[in-house]
């Protein structure tokens, strides 16, 4: 049946710790950790998609043996909850006894997304033949203030469930969340594991890839694998000799192409083109103002031009991105940007 | 005598004239709730044959429960049963002109049935509104027994109209009335309204979209051949038809103003000073804005003298900019004192800084039109466009899209927006390039034609 799965990326998932390709220190930690059968909470720190989330729930899979349905859960933080979610939580409200002091009759609500998500979860034993449940929760960045929640989640709940917290930006996870956990650093794979991986794939394939094309993978993807395994297949459909071209000729399908060339457009300075186009990306990935201006921010930094230049343009993103936290119209904010990239492009 | 009933024809507006009879005659807009595409004559043809069939239950069983309530005591008494507001009423929303209140109009008389209405043109104080309403939606004619009496369709038009003081007490009103009526209601809103938030919660929305140019052009040959007008050239019927941008009453309009007119040069001058709703109103404000004002104090009575919503206004005027203002640095001046007046705006709405508010008046207008150094005389027409919403911001799913990441979610463990932002734009490109890939993925997904759509 493996063979059926249409989509690699899926197909060539690993199905246990021991499948993941190099990352030997960090493997030879969790198992470590499974002989124990002891953990502390842990917080996954790493860049985005390199395969943080793969690699906890593998472990959890591997702790938790076949008591693993019932005792896991996997939490993404910056999806926003549903209506029904929210009604929910609202519901939960509940009307504080206190006779005196500031909370005395008010009404005392718990984060919308603690009280949907982490609660019900925590709060319940553990089933079957285990020391404790696992609770992954990912972009815990994401949470903001919410992360304040969490203090007590973690020490009132955690004989009961251990957290594995990942996140992309440690710096933007409060201090005493760190220090209730145990750090693990997750790097992107290795070369020479990534090659490793990809020639295999390539051989189950039977797909001709030279050392140059897999190298050149590698730095556009910044060691993503499963981006890399995506765009192999997006080659692959043409020919099954992969070259630099086709490689990169896929590249440019992907949105970080299209930023890219949004910033090109304003530097040409078409606006209407430019904004039409902007409109687009934000309609087709949903991003919300804040990931835009990021991936903006991203793509300028690759592009090829003058100290001064870069200086003046990361300015003119930041003054936007504040004002759009404050602002009621982000396409306000960003037509802005637009139009005041555009006017620059004329100095250059 | 003659000359009398020429006379008194052509005074008819033509938009009242040419209503059409049933629906069979009309232009049905495009119409979909929560992203599904539906047939709006059907909806609304099941809507009432709905409505009737449920609200004949229920008030059998009320009858029942009252003669319970009479013959027992006060301890034991039943509560009479409502019915629920999704069977009562039903919600239309969508561009001015697109034949909301002829399809009610039309519907009514194919089913043989009176129309009731109401429209922002009669103040909707709580008293008002259940004056009218509320002997219609209670009485059942006392000749009942004897012959069936026509039914009703009670319809409350541009519910977006209502305006927060002076019409208080509307919404409320409305939703009592909906939960009390013995005939269905049809609401009509041109656009989504903050204010009108608990009527949303409870009832079905159908959101229709403007029709398109050739359907417009289909009725309008009609009423051209109708009304034997034969000075207007197909060009000029189809500037007509695309400056209305999809607002079939305009385009009506637009066409008594010329045909029975009195001019056939200048007719591009003629439409573009007909007056007409607020739309209208908007465009030749935009227009005068950029065009005309050349001092701050002009731009500032000018928008204090017109009653469009400021709220609005400076989408108007992002979306348009670029067609009035053309050299880059003009361009951003104009945007950077816009972006400082957005910015005020949410501040003051946030905070209830209420007294910042002069700020961002000058700043739009003014600040906006001023950044134009150098006004051109006679620069021609320009296009005025609607502003377009995009939901950024807002992380939301359409139905097709939102059943489509449920089944990958079932096969592969990701979240709603890494599908939407990294899993399906990356599907969509490999079935893209080879139907192979895309029949095996379906396949493996088992995907139904409408998710299939997502991917193409």
């Amino acid at each position: 049946m493996v063979d059926d799965i249409p989509i690699w990326r899926i197909k060539y998932l690993p199905k246990n710790l021991g499948e993941i390709n190099g990352r030997e220190k960090i493997k030879e930690r969790l198992k470590f950790i499974i002989e124990q059968n002891n953990f502390p909470h842990l917080l996954f720190v790493g860049p985005d998609a390199i395969g943080k989330t793969l690699i906890a729930s593998l472990f959890s899979k591997e702790f938790l043996g076949h008591h693993f349905k019932p005792n896991f859960k996997l939490v993404y933080a910056n999806v926003p909850l549903s209506s029904e979610e929210r009604v929910e939580a609202r519901s939960d409200a509940y009307i504080s006894t206190n006779r005196i002091g500031s909370l005395a009759g008010k009404t005392i609500t718990t984060p919308a997304f603690i009280q949907v998500k982490i609660k019900p979860f925590v709060q319940l034993k553990a089933l079957g033949d285990v020391p404790y449940k696992i609770l992954v929760v990912k972009n815990f960045e994401a949470l903001g203030s919410n992360q304040q929640g969490f203090r007590r989640l973690m020490e009132i709940y955690g004989s009961n469930c251990r957290m594995i917290l990942i996140t992309t930006k440690i710096s933007n996870v409060i201090d005493p969340i760190i220090s209730r956990c145990q750090l693990l650093l997750i790097p992107p794979i290795n070369y020479d594991s990534f090659k490793e991986l990809i020639l295999k794939i390539s051989k189950r394939e039977n797909l001709e890839m030279e050392d140059a094309v897999i190298e050149l993978l590698y730095r556009i993807t910044e060691g993503r694998v499963a981006q890399s395994i995506d765009l192999i297949q997006l080659c692959s459909i043409s020919n099954k000799v992969i070259d630099i071209n086709a490689i990169y000729q896929g590249f440019i399908m992907s949105q970080n192409e299209l930023v890219r060339s949004l910033l090109l457009l304003c530097l040409r300075s078409e606006f209407s083109k430019a904004r039409e186009l902007s409109r687009r990306i934000q309609s087709n990935y949903k991003y919300n103002s804040q990931e835009f201006f990021t991936f903006l921010l991203k793509e300028l930094l690759k592009l090829p031009i003058s100290k001064f230049a870069r200086n003046r343009l990361i300015n003119l993103i930041a003054e936007a991105d504040f004002r759009a936290i404050d602002g009621q119209d982000t396409d306000i904010q960003v037509s802005s940007l637009l139009s005041k990239i555009c006017y620059f492009s004329e100095f250059l | 005598m003659v000359y009398l009933s020429k006379k008194l024809n052509s005074d008819i507006p033509w938009v009242e004239k040419h209503r059409p009879k049933s629906v069979k005659d009309m232009a049905i807009p495009n119409t979909k709730i929560k992203g599904q595409r539906v047939n709006l004559d059907e909806e609304l043809r099941s809507f009432t044959r709905n409505f009737f069939s449920e609200r004949g239950k229920i008030n059998e069983e009320n009858k029942k429960i009252k003669l319970f309530n009479r013959t027992h005591g006060e301890k034991e008494r039943k509560e009479e049963k409502k019915l629920s507001p999704e069977n009562a009423a039903i919600l239309l929303e969508g561009p001015p002109g697109i034949g909301k209140t002829s399809i009610v109009y039309a519907l009514a008389n194919d089913l043989n049935m009176e129309v009731v209405e109401t429209n922002a043109s009669d103040t909707r104080t709580r008293d008002k509104l259940e004056a009218k309403l509320r002997e219609t939606v209670k009485s059942r004619g006392i000749m009942d027994f004897m012959v069936q009496s026509k039914q009703k369709i009670i319809l409350i038009d541009e519910v977006d109209g209502i305006y927060g003081v002076s019409d208080r007490g509307a919404v409320p009103t409305i939703l009592d009335i909906i939960q009390n009526t013995q005939f269905p209601i049809i609401l009509c809103s041109n656009e989504y309204k903050q204010s009108l938030q608990p009527l949303y919660n409870k009832i079905k929305k159908l959101e229709l979209s403007s029709l398109s140019d050739e359907e417009i052009l289909r009725i309008v040959k009609k009423i051209l051949a109708k009304e034997k007008i034969t000075s207007l050239s197909v060009n000029d019927v189809n500037l007509i038809i695309e400056k209305n941008n999809g607002d079939l009453r305009g385009v009506i309009n637009d066409l008594q103003g010329i045909g029975q007119g009195i001019l056939d040069e200048n007719t591009k001058d003629l439409i573009f000073k007909l007056h007409r709703d607020n739309t209208e109103e908007i465009f030749s404000l935009i227009r005068d804005l950029f065009q005309k004002v050349t001092t701050l104090g002009e731009a500032r009575d000018l928008t204090n003298k017109s009653d469009v919503d400021y709220n609005f206004l400076y989408k108007w005027v992002n979306e348009n900019l670029p067609t009035f203002i053309r050299l880059n640095k003009e361009l951003a001046n104009a945007y950077d004192n816009l972006a400082v007046a957005d910015e005020i705006f949410g501040r003051i709405r946030k905070n209830q800084y209420w007294s910042l508010l002069p700020y961002f008046y000058d700043l739009f207008a003014g600040g906006v039109t001023l950044s134009r150094k150098e006004k051109v005389v006679n620069e021609g027409f320009r296009r005025v466009v609607f502003p377009r919403y995009i939901t950024s911001g807002i992380f939301s799913l359409s139905a097709s899209e939102r059943s489509l990441v449920d089944k990958i979610k079932q096969q592969y463990e990701i979240s709603d927006i890494e599908a939407i932002q990294d899993f399906i734009p990356f599907i969509r490109i490999l079935c893209q390039r080879s139907r192979k890939e895309l029949k095996n993925i379906a396949q493996w997904l088992e995907l139904d034609a409408n998710e299939k759509k997502v991917l193409k």
